[in-house]
């Protein structure tokens, strides 16, 4: 019997046409919109207006200063601090445990390297728990708060009226007027840094823990650390001259788009960073909401700019590199010396943990807080009118709950079938894409797409909106199935071919269930990005629609601060949640030994 | 001389369920008590044994792969995989190295993959290697080391352009540039081909001959160990003995 079919699952059966046909869905969400959308900003290359009146803004260059300032500040301080976790968790091998220590206290024994100085623990102490790669959903936890949300509840934490403040007051200095600290929305942009840093540090670490935890990584390293160690060298010396040396490279895009970030955030900076003058990107966020041309010419020159001053930047970081090469290799063939001073065990995380349990906490004492006046811990009356606002103006929670369930399945489904009906090599087409749509600054893409969203009247459309955030879903979602997927054993294939099963049954019964949990690990990741999406989605909105990020920034400038801290918990929970559900239903029917 | 006292090796293959207190606390009495009673899972892989390396000896011990070998070198060294449990004294030159850390130990290794580190060139790979001195006698050191190489002039040159002979006589320099005081041998001319194989091989045991240190070498031929050297074997059931 001859068989016809026009989709077949699994690949090696399809005909020549079907993969056009099966990548499409990919290309026509994702690739092509991202590509239009920066062809729409080269216009305002020549648009010699927008330069030189955003050259003769009053602020333009007070804004330069302070973004200057705070991007680079707060990604060399990320990056820094994500060096002395590893290095202070080092004893151990691949790092994975430190990210989901806790999460999985039952099945891992938790190591805990230098708690007991004794040297007959060495071996434990060096090899750490075999099997500690970490699985998407557990790692993801710091990850999934969205940076809008862990900015408002750090706020309320170092606030002149905020928690830390309080306990201050109350257990040593009696204040009963709130201090004067500059620490939210300070001229300098430090709270704007501190909040970079604490939401920054843990993306670098997950990423070095990713290089480190890859199988061919992991041995090779093994092998490495073993040799140094016989050449008599040092734990942390070999993290750093053996290893962190060959990690450097792979941590270039990650590190990249950090950069790119917090030199363009703009809702972080609305809650918590300096407004007169405001950072280079919020001062550009008001020009492009200007309906005026002029303004909004403005806005796109300062855009282009600031991805100017970012591209620069990071040329000089390569040079500086570059040209540090001879001093860094002599420190890695630097003789060994003994390194007997015990490190405490990981105080670094463990800070960081604690500051992300206090961002919650003060944020859940907020939401359900009435009265409550200065020096007093807690709220003088407790109230649920935050909540029963929050559901009765439902409207906001509801559509960003909508919009994160459609674009996180339409995502899925789209790569899905571009990875079942392509190749390896046409895979760098999209990942190029993926790469372009973290590491440009998401101002960028945000002026080219509204512009595109203006010709083609989707602006202020459910269409539009859906566009705008399924676009970043995508890319994060690809990026995180592109390599299981890519890795999956084709032998599987061929088992299930020697007992005739048809390619559907193939797909269903034994591909998509061994891919289980980096399916659901995207999927939980699309949807947290979703919920996070602010730039492109307010201007594709325009007004017409409402998500909790918007209603958040917008209630930044009010004073009902419980229902504040309630959107900003509201923003947080529901991917807490996802990924919570995603780390249960992503664990394997039985651990294999 | 390196003496092995009273050595076992076991494996206990549900580790990552395991709580770690069950593996790294207790006496190897205790331990071994309910290892015998074989309530606790462990696969013993070694049995009790015994045994003296005199300097410039290079005594050979053979077993087929997952015999424990390999874990062995990693017990002496110290960096066995929590996995498995070891009990015994290391003793080197008189001094137990049991509580000593793995860098302060002073034991050289060498494994079937060089592992020359890939981001640093041949001559900051033999540098890595040269103990605390005045920089201009570890330059002189590391030249040494590459002229006893025969790679005059490869000292700028990354590791990767080297062919596998080359490589295995820079790994071998960088091993005894640190000036160990013993070296393990992990099947190290496995990865060779047949043609390099007896050059290495000679190149190797001649060197540490020279330095007049105990060696212990792993493999499973028989044709890697040196003519008239001493030769054991892991038998079946983990009994380490004579061939």
């Amino acid at each position: 019997m001859a068989e016809v079919k026009t989709f077949s699952p699994g690949g090696t059966k399809t005909s020549r046409f079907v993969p056009a046909l099966g990548a499409i869905p990919v290309v026509i969400l994702f690739v092509v919109p991202l590509a239009l959308s920066l062809l729409f900003v080269l216009p305002s290359l020549v648009d010699v207006t927008g330069f030189v009146s955003l050259f003769e803004h009053p602020q333009f260059w007070g804004s330069l200063r302070l973004t200057l300032f705070t991007g680079v500040t707060s990604t060399v301080l990320a990056l820094v601090l994500a060096i002395v976790i590893v290095a202070q968790g080092t004893s151990s091998a691949p790092l994975g445990h430190l990210l989901h220590e806790g999460v999985e206290k039952g099945q891992n024994p938790t190591y805990r390297p230098f708690s007991t100085p004794s040297w007959s623990r060495w071996p434990q102490i060096i090899h750490g728990a075999p099997d500690e790669v970490p699985s998407t959903p557990q790692a993801g936890t710091m990850l999934a708060l969205p940076h809008l949300a862990f900015a408002i509840g750090l706020g309320f934490l170092i606030a002149p009226t905020g928690l830390l403040a309080r306990l201050i007051a109350n257990l040593f200095t009696g204040w009963t007027e709130p201090p004067q600290w500059q620490t939210v929305q300070d001229a300098n942009g430090i709270g704007l840094i501190i909040a970079l840093v604490l939401k920054e540090t843990p993306f670098i670490v997950w990423a070095v823990a990713s290089v480190l935890n890859r199988e061919d990584v992991k041995r090779a390293f093994e092998g490495q650390r073993m040799v140094a160690r016989s050449l008599g060298h040092g734990e942390r010396a070999i993290w750093l001259k053996v290893l962190l040396p060959q990690v450097m490279p792979r941590i270039i895009w990650p590190l990249v788009a950090v950069f790119s970030y917090g030199m363009t955030v703009v809702d972080m900076a609305l809650v918590i960073g300096p407004a007169q003058p405001p950072t280079l990107a919020n001062l550009i966020w008001t020009d492009l909401n200007d309906g005026e041309v002029l303004a909004n010419g403005r806005g796109a020159a300062g855009v282009l700019v600031l991805t100017g001053i970012i591209a620069a930047l990071l040329g000089v970081a390569v040079a500086l590199v570059k040209g540090a090469q001879p001093l860094l290799h002599n420190f890695y063939s630097s003789p060994a010396h003994n390194e007997l001073k015990l490190a405490p065990s990981r105080p670094l995380w463990k800070i960081i943990k604690l500051i992300y349990l206090l961002v919650v906490f003060v944020l859940v004492l907020q939401s359900f807080s009435g009265l409550w006046p200065f020096p007093q811990l807690i709220a003088e009356q407790l109230s649920l009118k935050s909540w029963l606002r929050l559901l009765q103006d439902g409207k906001p929670l509801f559509t960003s709950l909508l919009l994160a369930l459609a674009t996180t399945a339409t995502a899925l489904l789209a790569c899905l079938m571009w990875l079942e009906n392509s190749s390896v090599k046409q895979d760098r087409i999209v990942l190029l894409a993926c790469g372009l749509s973290l590491c440009l600054p998401p101002l960028l893409i945000a002026v080219g797409q509204y512009r595109l969203f203006l010709q083609l009247g989707l602006t202020g459309t459910a269409t539009g909106l859906f566009l705008a955030h399924v676009l970043p879903v995508t890319a994060y979602v690809f990026i995180m199935l592109q390599g299981p997927y890519r890795a999956f054993d084709p032998r599987w294939r061929s088992v299930s071919d020697g007992v005739a099963a048809s390619s559907w049954r193939f797909y269903f019964r034994i591909k998509l269930p061994l891919l289980k949990a980096p399916l659901l690990g995207a999927a939980a990741v699309g949807f947290a990005v979703s919920m996070a999406q602010f730039v492109t989605a307010q201007l594709a909105a325009a007004g017409r629609f409402s998500t909790l990020p918007m209603e958040a920034v917008t209630l930044a400038s009010g004073s009902n601060r419980p229902l504040f801290a309630t959107y900003a918990l509201a923003l947080m929970l529901l991917p807490l949640l996802v990924f919570l559900l995603a780390s249960i239903f992503s664990r394997s029917r039985w651990s294999v030994a | 001389m390196l003496v092995l006292r009273g050595v076992s090796l076991s494996l206990n293959p549900s580790f990552p369920r395991r709580r770690e207190s069950r593996l790294s606390t207790g006496s190897p009495v205790e331990s071994l008590d309910s290892r015998l009673r074989g309530n606790d899972g462990m696969k013993l892989l070694l049995k009790y044994f015994s045994l003296e390396i005199a300097a410039g000896e290079i005594v050979t011990l053979m077993g087929p792969s997952g015999s424990g070998k390999s874990s062995l070198l990693s017990f002496i060294g110290g960096s066995l995989d929590p996995r498995f449990h070891a009990t015994g004294d290391i003793i080197l030159n008189g001094a137990s190295l049991n509580d000593v850390p793995p860098n302060c130990r002073r034991v050289g290794r060498l494994f079937q993959d060089d592992l020359l580190f890939p981001h640093m060139t041949v001559g900051e790979n033999l540098l890595f290697a040269v103990p605390r001195l005045p920089q201009p006698e570890r330059l002189a050191m590391m030249r040494t080391a590459l002229k006893r190489a025969e790679l005059d002039g490869f000292e700028d040159r990354p590791p990767h352009t080297l062919s596998g002979g080359q490589r295995a006589r820079v790994a071998l320099m960088r091993t005894l540039t640190a000036k160990p005081e013993a070296i393990l041998l992990d099947e190290p001319f496995n990865k060779l081909d047949a043609k390099l194989r007896g050059s290495v091989r000679d190149y190797t045991f001649a060197h540490i001959a020279e330095r007049r240190i105990p060696a212990l070498m792993v493999t499973h031929d028989r044709a890697d160990a040196p003519r008239a050297g001493r030769v054991l074997a892991i038998s079946d059931d983990g009994e380490v003995g004579d061939v």
